[in-house]
């Protein structure tokens, strides 16, 4: 059944997402790493309530017998265009961090602020 | 240093590990009897929509959108402070685009607006709504101002009414919401009656909702492009 | 079903090459194929509303926007002159102190180092049209020209007059060389009368290669590599100043001067 494909697929994705996030040195990628993130969560939620041969959630001409659970539906919808406005502005605080330490290495990164401290 | 090499991977193991402990749980009530969805075809039904989700977002958890509209509101916000402050207004140099992109923007821009136009309006209908219509614009546009210039688009259209529109937008989401108060019925429920259920104009307060919050996405999704495109090439 | 498990299946061997790539380009593009192919999955869910916002935001708008933030070709075109030690053609490939420089450079900005080897004069034009993003090859700070910067000097060198007394003629004073390294290797082979100032690295080259009756001066003054670019770059001018001075700091430039110098 699918519901728990889709389930078991989240759960991949999440650790994978988090370990691009942990692995990863250059930010942009870490980035990218945390929207897979976020679909995995929205994959999960969409799944958990999955039927088989499920309709979209619609009234009228275009229902089926067995209508696909509206609610997670709901509560993913928004959560995807919020996300990328977030995840833009995340990219913004990358681009003034590359604007001050001219790399995207988060290693270098590290080192020169500890650095900056010691001094 | 070690500290990290540890704390770091076990903080992965960790959330990984909560991430399945809840869809462990959650699965325990999927299966075909699972989800009992007749309370939201009920209010669906009275409000005279088609779309159940949009009727959820819109109908009954209608705070929940209207915080997450102000969530989006912030972001982009942030956005355009955090690019703006430092750099001033200070125009980017114009890489120009090859001739394709601007030929296929001719061709596709049109039908990009009137779709998400489209699905915006029909939102309380079939599937698609404010957030998705205002997406999908935002991508014809964002094809133009590709092709031509963030700086051509944004003259054409007037910055400072696109920045007037945006906050109306919010301002009428938000008397929307709380207009209901002075004909005696409770804020945040719909206001407009529901009519024949498969007109367009049916479906409560969901359309005007649709459209406002189409407009907003439409507008600070076109804020970010154009800040991007200012400030293109930075990382 | 099993349409969706096979898309379900996909998600995960796409996520890791997306992730996992080393160019950020085609890590964005990969994430793009995924979102794309969630939308898929969704809509195979019985989820239209989430299928279309997911197709439109993850496919289109947050690949756009990441594709419009990172740098536009993914490359650092170098254009060159041929200075043996510095910058040089070797196996196949180019090879030299410079190169090393700056492919340390472009690694760290994650992108493709391109060296074009082109003769001296055309280097300057080449940077100034924005055909290259950097121009090298033994070019001395100080000789800057309009329109362009120069990075911070990544090694000193020292000028050095050369002559070399023809069977017949002089060639008169020595004047600063501008031309094709391999053009003065050839003619001091042949034994014609040099008057040419030189640098270090093309001093050792010519030394190396002909080297019979070169009468050498040094001029008094302090000179030094370093890399020009357009004024316009300023953004890539700051990156370049970084990785110079880090490299400097940590003296891989001497191993790298010993190494290709000699």
């Amino acid at each position: 059944m699918f519901g728990w494909q889709g389930v078991a697929a989240a759960v991949v994705l999440f650790g994978i997402g988090t370990l691009g996030v942990v692995l990863r040195r250059d930010l942009v990628v870490k980035l990218l790493a945390l929207a897979v993130v976020n679909s995995s969560a929205i994959l999960c939620l969409v799944s958990l309530r999955v039927r088989p041969a499920a309709g979209p959630p619609l009234l009228g001409a275009g229902a089926t017998p067995v209508m696909a659970d509206p609610l997670p539906q709901a509560l993913v919808l928004s959560a995807i265009v919020i996300n990328f406005a977030v995840l833009a502005l995340a990219l913004v605080f990358v681009m003034r961090l590359v604007e001050q330490y001219h790399t995207t290495d988060s290693h270098r990164i590290d080192r020169r602020t500890r650095d900056e401290d010691a001094e | 240093m070690k500290t990290t090499r540890i704390v770091v991977p076990a903080a992965a193991c960790a959330l990984v590990g909560a991430f399945c402990a809840i869809a462990w749980h959650g699965l325990d009530g999927a299966g075909p009897n699972a989800a009992d969805v007749s309370p939201w075809i009920e209010s669906a039904e009275a409000l005279g929509a088609r779309n159940v989700v949009s009727s959820i977002i819109l109908g009954v958890r209608i705070l929940d959108t209207l915080v997450e509209i102000l969530v989006f509101t912030v972001a982009v916000l942030g956005v355009r402070y955090f690019l703006e402050l430092p750099h001033g207004r200070a125009a980017a140099e114009e890489i120009p685009e090859s001739r394709l992109v601007g030929v296929s923007a001719a061709i596709l821009l049109p039908l990009i607006v009137v779709i998400g136009t489209y699905v915006t309006i029909y939102g309380h209908l079939s599937p698609g709504g404010g957030f998705s219509g205002g997406a999908i614009t935002a991508t014809g546009l964002l094809l133009v101002a590709a092709a031509v210039g963030a700086e051509r688009v944004g003259a054409r259209f007037h910055e400072g009414a696109f920045e007037r529109v945006e906050w109306g937008a919010l301002a009428a989401l938000l008397v929307l919401a709380l207009l209901p108060v002075p004909f005696g019925k409770a804020p945040f429920t719909d206001l407009l009656p529901a009519g024949a259920a498969g007109r367009l104009l049916s479906g409560g307060t969901i359309l005007p909702y649709n459209l406002l919050i189409g407009t907003k996405v439409l507008l600070g999704t076109w804020v970010i492009i154009h800040h991007f495109l200012r400030h293109r090439g930075e990382i | 079903m099993n349409g969706v498990a096979v898309l379900l299946a996909l998600l995960p061997p796409i996520a890791v090459l997306a992730l996992f790539q080393h160019r950020r380009i085609l890590a964005v593009l990969g994430m793009s194929v995924f979102s794309l192919l969630l939308a898929a999955v969704f809509l195979f869910a019985g989820a239209p509303d989430v299928a279309i916002t997911e197709a439109a935001i993850g496919a289109a708008l947050s690949t756009f926007v990441y594709v419009l933030a990172i740098r536009r070709s993914g490359r650092l075109v170098v254009a060159a002159c041929d200075v043996p030690g510095l910058v040089h053609e070797e196996r196949g490939t180019v090879a030299g102190l410079e190169v090393d420089l700056l492919e340390r450079v472009a690694r760290s900005a994650g992108l493709e180092l391109v060296v074009q080897l082109m003769p001296p004069d055309e280097v300057l034009a080449a940077v100034r049209r924005g055909d290259a993003d950097v121009g090298a090859g033994g070019l001395l700070a100080g000789d800057e020209a309009a329109g362009l910067c120069t990075a911070p000097v990544h090694l000193r060198t020292a000028q050095f007059a050369v002559r070399r007394r023809g069977a017949r003629d002089d060639a008169g004073a020595p004047h600063p060389f501008r031309g094709e390294m391999s053009d003065l290797i050839g003619s001091a082979r042949r034994g014609e009368p040099l008057a040419v100032e030189l640098d270090l690295a093309r001093l050792l080259a010519l030394v190396r290669s002909s080297a019979a009756n070169l009468d050498v001066t040094r001029k008094p003054g302090e000179f030094g590599y370093a890399f020009v670019v357009a004024e316009r770059q300023r953004d890539l001018l700051r990156r370049l100043t970084a990785e110079v001075n880090l490299l400097l700091r940590d003296g891989s430039v001497e191993g790298w001067a010993g190494r290709h110098l000699g």
